[in-house]
């Protein structure tokens, strides 16, 4: 495996890497505008991109920078463009109705990384994988899962919903890039599709919202019959 | 404990003493240079202090003796404060070793409880006011300040500066680490909040948002001129903290030399002017926000620091 023999250099790197875009999911828990949330997004993409092409570049995969430019493409610049481009169709710009302040997001986030940290110890030690970048990996990919559930759970408008899942996916990405990077390709393009579809499902899903609830927030959808 | 370094000790006290209102002038100067003002001129804090001293003191009927030794006990606690950590020097001097840095915040908050005291004592409105909402400030930034705290104590495996100091002097890997960057900016944003520069507080000072001026507004005289100085000093002290404990941690005097002293002190003011800079920009681009948003930046700084308490167990 790749990460049971890299150099100090590359490790940090990877780590830093991992830990700027656990960062820039806190930016997206604490932000209010719709804007800065997917600009976010798109940050961590990019930063993503760039992990993958680290881990093509000293585990010798080429195939990663494929899936680098195809990340820096889908993710950071399709995906965050078709978003913005269904925000700019409706008229809210910020999460109208808070359940969870955003200040409480950011500590209940830092409680999950905690949380996160104690669960990947045990999965490290159960792999043997007492390697620093191994526990950084699983640690980020999980807290970002979490905190994607997070913004799931406290986030009613349906653009906040979606970059949520978006974030979830990015995570578990993130951490199978530094874990297994030597995951086939074609899976990889599967799964950019599937990101494709569930943002055209959204904007199916806005555009209902829109028609038959007059609002965007998914509060609105009451009734389990279509 | 030699004459040298006794005498360099009280070189620490007197630099913060005379060099603090002199910060607090470039950075004022700074902030109405950025908003095309004239400025006052960077000796303003010197002059108001001078005219302070020369006026009548005037006290409520319903001060107590509280409202009397407030200012001497703040002016104090700054003037001990210096003793602790590293201004001038990289190796402790003598009677540093009285406390580590969980001592040394325990003696700056000494000071901020007392005048919380004094605003209330007065029992004017405006002093309640003030008092309340530093209260409100403090118990969400003191339980931060305290996990940044331990964050360096895991950094270093030790609670003295000076400790910290060499590390990362020494370590460049430890320096760019992701726990110590986190460190960097949690205690920034705590910096912020204790230096009265949030976008919460606002710029201009005696108006109805006034957070720190509010809890004094019933001084006058020589003891207004004390509370003013020891804001100063207590800016300085956090900025010297910010700056050779933990992101600019060179330039100070190894051997202990008076011209080593004399560039160390002249070191500081240059990081200082740096820090300020960073200060000003930051007050500047952020708009003024409504007060009850202070959870959102001290939420954020107390997640700099868990994070990079959880960088600091990993690596």
């Amino acid at each position: 495996m790749l990460i049971q023999h890299l150099s100090p250099i590359a490790s940090s790197l990877f780590s830093l890497l991992a830990i700027a875009s656990l960062l820039l999911s806190f930016v997206m828990l604490a932000s209010r505008w719709l804007k800065n949330y997917l600009y976010a997004f798109a940050a961590e993409s990019w930063t993503i991109a760039a992990l993958s092409a680290a881990v093509g570049y000293y585990g010798s995969y080429p195939e990663l920078y494929l899936i680098a430019i195809l990340t820096l493409f889908f993710r950071g610049l399709l995906l965050p463009y078709l978003i913005w481009r269904i925000i700019r169709r409706l008229e809210v710009d910020r999460e109208i109705h808070e359940i969870l302040q955003p200040s409480s997001a950011l500590v209940i986030g830092a409680l999950f990384v905690m949380f996160a940290l104690a669960v990947s110890y045990r999965v490290a030690a159960e792999f043997h994988l007492e390697l620093t970048v191994a526990v950084v990996a699983l640690t980020v990919m999980l807290s970002m899962k979490l905190i994607g559930f997070l913004m799931l759970a406290v986030r009613h408008e349906a653009i906040s919903q979606v970059l949520g899942l978006l974030v979830l996916e990015n995570g578990i990405f993130l951490g199978s890039q530094i874990l297994v990077p030597g995951m086939p390709l074609l899976i990889e393009l599967v799964i950019l599709f599937d990101l494709l579809i569930i943002v055209a499902c959204f904007g199916v899903l806005v555009g209902y919202l829109l028609t038959h609830v007059g609002s965007t927030s998914t509060l609105g959808l009451k009734r389990l019959v279509g | 404990m030699s004459t040298r370094e006794i005498l360099l000790q009280i070189g620490q006290v007197v630099t913060v003493l005379l060099v603090a209102p002199l910060i607090q002038g470039i950075i004022i100067q700074f902030e109405e240079r950025v908003q095309r003002a004239q400025g006052p001129g960077i000796f303003q804090p010197y002059r108001d202090l001078w005219k302070l001293f020369h006026k009548q003191i005037v006290v409520p009927q319903t001060a107590s003796w509280l409202f009397w030794i407030t200012p001497v006990v703040a002016f104090t606690c700054m003037l001990t404060v210096p003793i602790l950590i590293p201004v001038l020097t990289d190796f402790p001097l003598p009677l540093s070793d009285m406390g580590d840095i969980l001592g040394g915040g325990l003696i700056l908050t000494l000071g901020s409880f007392l005048i919380n005291l004094a605003g209330l004592d007065t029992s004017s409105a405006y002093g309640g006011i003030g008092s309340s909402r530093a209260v409100m400030l403090a118990i969400l930034a003191e339980p931060t300040l305290i996990v940044v705290f331990v964050g360096i104590t895991l950094l270093a495996k030790a609670m003295l500066p000076f400790v910290v100091n060499h590390l990362l002097v020494a370590n460049w890997a430890v320096y760019w680490s992701p726990a110590h960057l986190f460190l960097v900016a949690a205690f920034f944003i705590l910096l912020l909040v204790e230096t009265d520069r949030m976008p919460i507080h606002s710029s201009t000072h005696i108006e109805v948002y006034m957070i720190e001026e509010a809890r004094i507004l019933e001084y006058s005289g020589p003891l207004l001129a004390l509370l003013k100085w020891s804001s100063a000093m207590k800016q300085f002290i956090l900025y010297t903290i910010f700056c050779n404990v933990l992101v600019l941690p060179w330039g100070l005097s190894r051997e202990g030399t008076a011209i080593g002293a004399l560039g160390a002190a002249a070191g500081l003011i240059v990081k200082f002017v740096l820090v300020g800079c960073i200060v000003v920009f930051v007050e500047t681009a952020q708009s003024r926000l409504r007060f009850y948003r202070y959870q959102e930046p001290l939420a954020a700084s107390f997640v700099l620091a868990v994070l990079s308490i959880i960088g600091s167990q990993l690596s």
